[in-house]
């Protein structure tokens, strides 16, 4: 029997939903399905590519740095002095507190072992375990009042990556940009990845995945030791042109194969894959070749000094990728080094150690090479830490646990105003209070710097319009530009 | 289906008490109550204590209020307190604040009155429970079985599934695409059910087939194909979570049995062992083996095997983590497993506080976990070497036992020859010194050196050399140490006679031996509060038909738990399951599900795109008797599937991402396919089958890949999670952290790079290469006029030798085949002699015989350089049977002279003719008819001068070569060599042009290779052949499924 089904449906919609709820309405979405009005689904477009394209507005940033630090550095301990903490120290927290370790939760506030001093023209504080960062305080602007609303690292994370809390599959800050903006390099990939030597962040992969858009902006991965990208180099025998013929070889068969599949995305990104990957071969060997550098750059970024050295070379690294035109570089470190759960005394300052120096030397090597203005530099984690003491009985053991409603972060150069900070927490560090900043606004501050409006820049996916802030109210940072 | 849905709709209409309000008057129900779920429920509801004393699980209870009073005012939104605390953010105080457009529906709400949809309960049990709304969720509906609908397309609906999909296509004016060709649909259908290429020969056959049923033909054998398990009990172990190591800590223990579980679920697949039973044996298979489990049927093994499952979780607790978080991580993922694999639930949310979002209270999570606990932790907890269940039976205990004490006999025997060597030897030292001495170091030695007096132990320091020890024996006395030594392999050798002991990687539980499970207050283990029964997931139960267990079956030595929840999943009754099943044999034959999020048919999952589809099949699979390959078949058959996936614009631009099916997306297969399909091209695949895996390390750059033999299909390689095999994880292969619901298909350029400069992919080109260039092509290659020395040849070497037409109108030569084979001194044109196209033809040093009408034997000459020739020779046929040959000497398009001889001789003189470099004289011979009794002999000197005026001759006798003495010679055969790579590679040949493009690429390639004289692995063409065939696995048409 056929019946119209615009008639059925509205019978439908009218008797069966409310009926006990929506009884039908998994039934009653199939018959909305079919009698909709066809040509409705959008068009996706029709072939990806990695040109460079001209953003609507006059962009300030052409590539960005992320150093993200994952696991959630602390604070208070590092770019928010909080004297009244200090003072209540060994007092109980006043307010309530969301813990993720119950167990070992305490209300003891926990004043800041380290001291915090005034440096530069700009007179912004910093604890003593950044003495590298304090001599680049006047070109950062230190955020104080980030907040992701949960405590949880993957919640928070993929917050930060991907525009939603606790939502893994969707693409990363890196896929949007490069999205967005295409790839200055045409012989790199546009958003490449520096893990680190002690393994992936939580979540892994999905740190820098694709999400729904095409493969062609996930990712790349440079290793953290040689060879930094397997399979770069061409076994002996086939050097000296034979590669070449053979590349172009595969170009004829796979265009003479494209041409009974038109319009098939998936095998013009392979295609255009194994451009890349030929290209990358040299290309990827010369921005990898430090020897290039000057001892005085390798001494600036540590290299010189076993602590620095590793997490030293990557920064650099990154410059030299940056240089060459990739977009969007982001360095990850191993496990959750900031997860200062307990001996918070010896732990943070090994982080510290590691990445200070390296930090604050991609900062000033950025300028004197005239790169900063243009290269937009991110430092921060996902979360901060709490106020107060996460109990091991031995106090010396004493840590601090997760806190995602309060936190820093810095972002230097690419249209960001130095010296200068932003937001407030409350009197002991717990709450963004002040200009409180979401991931979100966060994003929709880096596209803008990018001359992109975080509204505008939508990926169609099965005839929805998909944005990286998820239509999530999200501010641009004003303030904070130059 | 339309019919269905109205007798539905007359059946609640009639139910007058659940009659709605109409849609646009918001509820509480319906609107408010999952966004108070989601954001407040669980400190204002969900736990007996409620903050502020404030409970918003009703309506009445908001009006009611708690501390500060009502929360909400009918009609004034502004002034309910509820508002106010959102709006300012204030509440929730932790967590994601309720967004905007939540808050609007709130307010719309309270302004329309705050309605319900029906009155409320005076009472309410504890916790959140299940309202009727969220009940009515679509997964929680009991499956139905649709009618089939009608659909425009009849010409196309071959089967049930299509006609769903057609309904849907009309409905967008959308088409199945045509069918796919034969060629392509057969490619296809291979490696989705087996995971491995048919040969040319087995396409050829295919596509001469002209009975209807070929199809369905092909389909059933190779679903009885021993392949077809390894294929598709991969996906099963994707979902189960399978490897080959512990994880959860740095050591990542190597599972020595693991494989035994894989085995089993290849087996199952194989043998279409019922789905149903499959589930059950997996959750419960030891509950259905008597204990102890002792002397076991190779059945009882299989069932024990089967609870694998259930231990294929991270475990570190063997390996350094056997503390409590180590031992509950165990069971969180094991449970993780079993809802993803099979409930299509993601339970894990449970686990610390209630589903935000699907009715799955904390309290069902561990109901759920009561099932499971008494196996996991019944009798206390036990690591993996614990949990091992030896094969041992009672007479391999007994022989083991016997040889042990024949093994400790001869361990005696040794002890006593030491001791006896030992004291022989002291005697002889001693013997060096005079007494006391003697005696004193005597008693020195003697006294363990713990009691010796510092008198003994000076004296020891004194006379080293009386310090006699089994470890240095052997400088008193070579021989007796030689003695001793050899003792010790006999003892070995006795001992390996002992029967070799397997264990089985099972999760068994102890007889009567349960402990209560308890909620764990927020999933911390270390804070257990009320104790729980065992039962299903309540929403998972029909309402008028929960569903009890006893907590322990009387009838069986375990509690029988796992038993009954196994069996109420597969009852019919559950109404996810089967959906879930279904699902996921779609996603696999699709590249996509029905339902997209396979492991989550929750609010947070994808909604059916075909909901009747899903229950028809769900259904149908279930009367089916749970039949999985019936399910294939129903599939496998249908036009959705057999459709193309051609691309065209109108369609295009109506749907995009193929919603409604109308082509067959291609796919790029699996990494464990692409790697096995590389092997089967090389023609190395190795199709043994089962047992333990190949070990895997990590190369010299790092990268982990194939300890030893790199041939066996991908599923018998070891899956350790900390060394995931590099070329298997670039293509997306899991990494088990839990297990993987779907995987990713990724295109990045460091895949390109491993197929371009990795090891295994360089080495499988060459032995492909080294294959093509051995084989015959199957499919007719296009003739080409192929010019074969690319290079000038050694001055001498100007011969080649083959078959081919004379064109009797014009007395030419239109076609020339070399041929191919080098037996003893002749050559021929195929393995076999007679040959189903040339008979017996061949051509030796002297002459040769002709093999059918059609085709002489052709000796070529080929002019080294311009000039004048002439040609003398001697032409014999010695037979006096037969009737004789006919020899044609042709040359620039002319016959230069004809001959023929029967049981006669001739000379064969032609004039002087011209010739320029490159030029070909062909000696062609043919029957006179009969082809029988044509051998002859004909030598031929050629002689050539040039503008000079010196001549050189050749002799056709002294000069013959065969195809090994001259690389070049090797290139005659290279179109067919190019042929045989093609048609392995893609299933078809080459056309033309394609022919073409391969060969300019290979002489480009050997003129590289010799102009740079650069190492090559070996000689020139075969180099190039290694290029060409590397190219041809790296194309798109070899890396995806069209």
């Amino acid at each position: 029997m056929k019946t119209n089904p615009f008639t059925r449906r509205k019978f439908l919609e009218k008797n069966a939903m409310g009926i006990g709820g929506v009884a039908l309405a998994w039934m009653l979405q199939e018959q909305n399905q079919l009698s909709a009005a066809p040509n409705t689904v959008a068009l996706e477009p029709q072939s990806f590519d990695l040109n460079p394209k001209v953003p609507a507005a006059v962009p300030k940033a052409k590539a960005m740095i992320s150093l993200f630090m994952h696991g959630g550095p602390s604070h208070v301990d590092l770019f928010d002095p909080k004297p009244e903490l200090t003072k209540r120290h060994g007092q109980e927290y006043p307010g309530d507190i969301q813990y993720s370790f119950i167990n070992r939760a305490s209300k003891t506030l926990l004043g800041s072992p380290w001291e915090f001093k005034s440096h530069g023209q700009s007179g912004i504080p910093l604890s003593s375990l950044l003495p590298h960062t304090a001599s680049i305080v006047d070109d950062i602007c230190v955020i104080r009042s980030m907040h992701t609303g949960a405590n949880g690292h993957e919640v928070s994370i993929r917050y930060w990556h991907g525009g939603i809390p606790g939502i893994t599959g969707r693409p990363t800050l890196g896929s949007w940009i490069t999205y967005g903006l295409g790839s200055e390099s045409n012989n790199l990939p546009s958003y490449m990845v520096l893990t680190d030597p002690g393994g992936h962040p939580v979540d892994g992969v999905h740190n820098w995945s694709n999400g729904w858009m095409p493969s062609l902006f996930q990712g790349t991965v440079l290793r953290p030791k040689e060879p930094r990208i397997f399979n770069l180099t061409p076994p002996e025998y086939l050097r000296g042109g034979l590669q070449e013929q053979n590349l172009e070889f595969l170009r004829e068969l796979n265009q003479q194969h494209l041409s009974t599949h038109p319009g098939e995305h998936e095998l013009e990104s392979r295609i255009e894959s194994y451009e890349l990957a030929a290209r990358m071969q040299t290309a990827a060997t010369d921005a990898l070749d430090l020897s290039q550098e000057s001892e005085a750059t390798k001494k600036l970024y540590g290299l010189d000094h076993p602590t620095t050295k590793e997490y030293g070379t990557r920064c650099l690294i990154a410059r030299r990728l940056v240089e060459r035109g990739v977009r969007f570089v982001q360095l990850f470190l191993g496990g959750q080094p900031w997860d200062n759960h307990n001996s918070i005394r010896s732990s943070l300052p090994a982080i510290c150690h590691k990445t200070d120096q390296p930090s604050a030397a991609l900062v000033k090597d950025l300028k004197s090479r005239g790169l900063l203005d243009s290269t937009l530099v991110h430092w921060g984690g996902e979360i901060g830490r709490l106020p107060v003491t996460e109990n091991h009985g031995d106090p010396g053991k004493a840590g601090r646990d997760h806190n995602g409603q309060g936190f820093s972060c810095w972002l230097a150069g690419g249209g960001i105003k130095g010296g200068m900070t932003y937001g407030e927490t409350d009197e002991f560090g717990h709450s963004a209070v002040i200009d409180r900043v979401t991931p979100n606004d966060y994003q929709a501050t880096v596209l803008h710097l990018f001359g992109i409006d975080h509204k505008e820049l939508s990926f169609l996916y099965n005839g929805q319009s998909n944005t990286l802030t998820n239509n999530n109210p999200s501010r641009v940072l004003k303030k904070i530009l130059v | 289906m339309t019919s269905r849905i109205q007798l539905l709709l007359i059946s609640i209409l009639l139910n007058g008490s659940l009659f709605a309000e109409s849609p646009s008057r918001l509820t509480f129900e319906r609107d408010i109550r999952p966004i108070l779920r989601e954001h407040c429920l669980d400190c204002h509801g969900a736990d007996k204590e409620k903050k502020g004393d404030l409970d918003l699980r009703l309506r009445r209870l908001m009006i009611q209020g708690g501390e500060n009073g009502p929360v909400i005012l009918p009609g004034k939104p502004e002034e309910s307190l509820l508002i106010q605390k959102v709006v300012e953010g204030e509440m929730p105080p932790k967590g994601k604040k309720v967004p905007s457009s939540e808050i609007a529906v709130l307010k719309s709400w309270i302004l329309q009155g705050a309605k319900t949809a029906r009155p409320e309960p005076k009472s309410l049990d504890d916790g959140l429970g299940i309202t009727p709304e969220e009940r009515a969720f679509w997964s929680f509906q009991p499956i139905q079985d649709p009618e089939l609908p009608t659909s425009s397309q009849s010409d196309r609906v071959r089967t049930p599934i299509d006609s769903f999909i057609a309904q849907h296509q009309d409905s967008r004016d959308l088409r199945f695409n045509p069918d796919a060709s034969k060629r392509t649909l057969m490619i296809r259908v291979y490696l989705d059910l087996i995971g491995i290429p048919p040969t040319p020969q087995q396409v050829s056959k295919f596509i001469s087939n002209d009975d209807p049923d070929a199809y369905s033909d092909l389909i059933d054998s190779l679903l009885e194909s021993p392949h077809y398990g390894e294929r598709w009990g991969r996906h099963w172990l994707d979902v189960a979570g399978y490897a080959d190591s512990e994880g959860a800590t740095d050591k990542d223990q190597v599972r020595e049995f693991a494989y035994k579980y894989r085995d089993y679920v290849i087996r199952s697949f194989n043998n279409n062992k019922p789905f149903d039973r499959f589930i059950i044996e997996q959750l419960a298979g030891d509950e259905l083996v008597p204990q102890p489990h002792a002397n076991l049927s190779k059945e009882e093994q299989e069932l024990l095997t089967a609870t694998g499952f259930l231990r294929m979780a991270a475990d570190g607790t063997g390996s350094g983590k056997n503390d409590i978080p180590g031992r509950n991580q165990m069971i969180v993922d094991s449970l993780k497993i079993v809802s993803s694999s099979l409930l299509g639930l993601t339970v894990g949310c449970a686990e610390c506080h209630d589903h935000r979002y699907d009715p799955i209270s904390q309290k069902d999570y561990y109901q759920l976990r009561a099932i499971f606990d008494p196996a996991f932790s019944g009798s206390g907890w036990k690591t993996p070497q614990q949990r091992q269940i030896s094969l041992y039976t009672d007479d391999d205990r007994t022989k083991s036992a016997e040889i042990e004490e024949q093994a400790k006999q001869i361990e005696k025997e040794k002890q006593q020859k030491l001791k006896d060597s030992m004291e022989a030897a002291l005697e002889k030292e001693l013997a060096k010194h005079a007494p006391p001495l003697r005696e004193q170091l005597r008693d020195a030695y003697q006294t363990p050196n713990s009691n010796r007096n510092p008198e003994q132990k000076q004296l020891i320091a004194n006379y080293p050399s009386i310090n006699i020890t089994p470890g240095n024996l052997y400088q008193y006395n070579q021989i007796a140490a030689n003695e001793i030594k050899a003792y010790d392999k006999k003892i070995a050798n006795v001992r390996a006679t002992k029967p070799k002991e397997e264990f089985l990687r099972s999760l068994t539980e102890a007889s009567n031996k349960i402990q209560p499970t308890r909620i764990f207050h927020r999933g911390d283990p270390r804070q257990p509060t009320d104790e729980v029964q065992p039962a299903a997931l309540t929403i998972s139960q029909p309402t008028d038909r929960p569903v009890q267990f006893s907590s322990n079956d009387s009838d069986l030595p375990t509690s029988g738990r796992r038993l009954a929840y196994a069996k109420w999943l597969v009852s019919g009754n559950h109404p996810m399951v089967s959906r879930v099943l279904v699902n996921r044999v779609w996603l696999h034959h699709f590249g996509k599900g029905l339902v997209d999020t396979p492991d989550d048919f929750g609010k947070l999952g994808q909604t059916p795109t075909h909901p009747t589809l899903l229950d028809w099949l769900a259904t149908d699979f279930m009367h089916s008797g749970w039949n999985l390959k019936e399910l294939h078949r129903k599939i496998l058959r249908s036009t959705v599937y057999r459709q193309s996936s051609a691309i065209h614009q109108r369609e295009q631009t109506i749907d995009s991402s193929n919603f409604y099916y109308w082509r067959k997306t291609i796919l790029r297969p699996e990494a464990e396919v692409l790697r096995d399909r590389m092997l089967a091209a090389s023609g190395e695949l190795n199709l043994k089958q089962f047992g333990p895996p190949v070990e895997v390390k990590a190369d010299d750059a790092g990268q982990i890949i194939e300890d030893g033999n790199p041939n066996r299909r991908s599923i018998y390689l070891q899956s350790r999670r900390s060394q995931p095999i590099a070329l298997l994880a670039a293509f997306d292969a899991p990494v088990m952290q839990v297990n993987c619901a779907k995987r990713p298909s990724s295109t990045v350029a460091t895949q390109s790079l491993m197929m371009l400069n990795n090891a295994f992919v360089l080495e499988r080109a060459k032995k492909l290469a080294e294959r093509a260039m051995k084989e015959t092509p199957h499919f007719p290659l296009p003739n080409i006029d192929w010019n074969p020395n690319p290079f000038p040849p050694p001055d001498k070497i100007v011969w080649s030798y083959g078959y081919g037409k004379i064109n009797e109108d014009t007395q030419t030569v239109s076609s020339f085949t070399p041929y191919t084979h080098w037996h003893n001194s002749t050559i021929w044109g195929g393995k076999n002699r007679p040959d189903s196209k040339i008979g017996y033809s061949q051509l030796s040093a002297s002459g040769g015989h002709t093999g059918s009408s059609r085709y002489s034997p052709i000796r070529r000459w080929q002019a080294p350089q311009s000039g004048k020739v002439s040609v003398t020779g001697e032409l014999d046929h010695p037979s006096p049977i037969g009737d004789g040959v006919r020899a044609r000497i042709i040359s620039s398009n002319e016959l230069r002279g004809k001959w023929i001889v029967h049981q006669s001789k001739l000379k064969t003189l032609c004039g002087e003719f011209k010739v320029e470099k490159g030029d070909f004289i062909d000696l062609a011979v043919d029957s006179q008819g009969n082809v029988n009794n044509d051998t002859f002999t004909w030598t031929v000197t050629v002689s050539l001068t040039d503008k000079e005026g010196l001549t050189q001759t050749w002799n056709s006798n002294a000069e013959f070569v065969g195809p090994q003495s001259d690389p070049n010679q090797k290139l005659f055969h290279l179109p067919r060599n190019l042929g045989r790579a093609w048609e392995i590679v893609y299933g078809r040949p080459p056309s033309t042009d394609e022919l073409k493009l391969s060969i300019a690429f290979i002489v480009d390639q050997i003129e590289t290779i010799k102009s740079q004289n650069i190492s090559v692995p070996s000689e020139a063409s075969l180099s190039a052949m290694t290029n060409f065939c590397q190219t041809l696995l790296n194309s798109n048409e070899f890396l995806y499924i069209d």
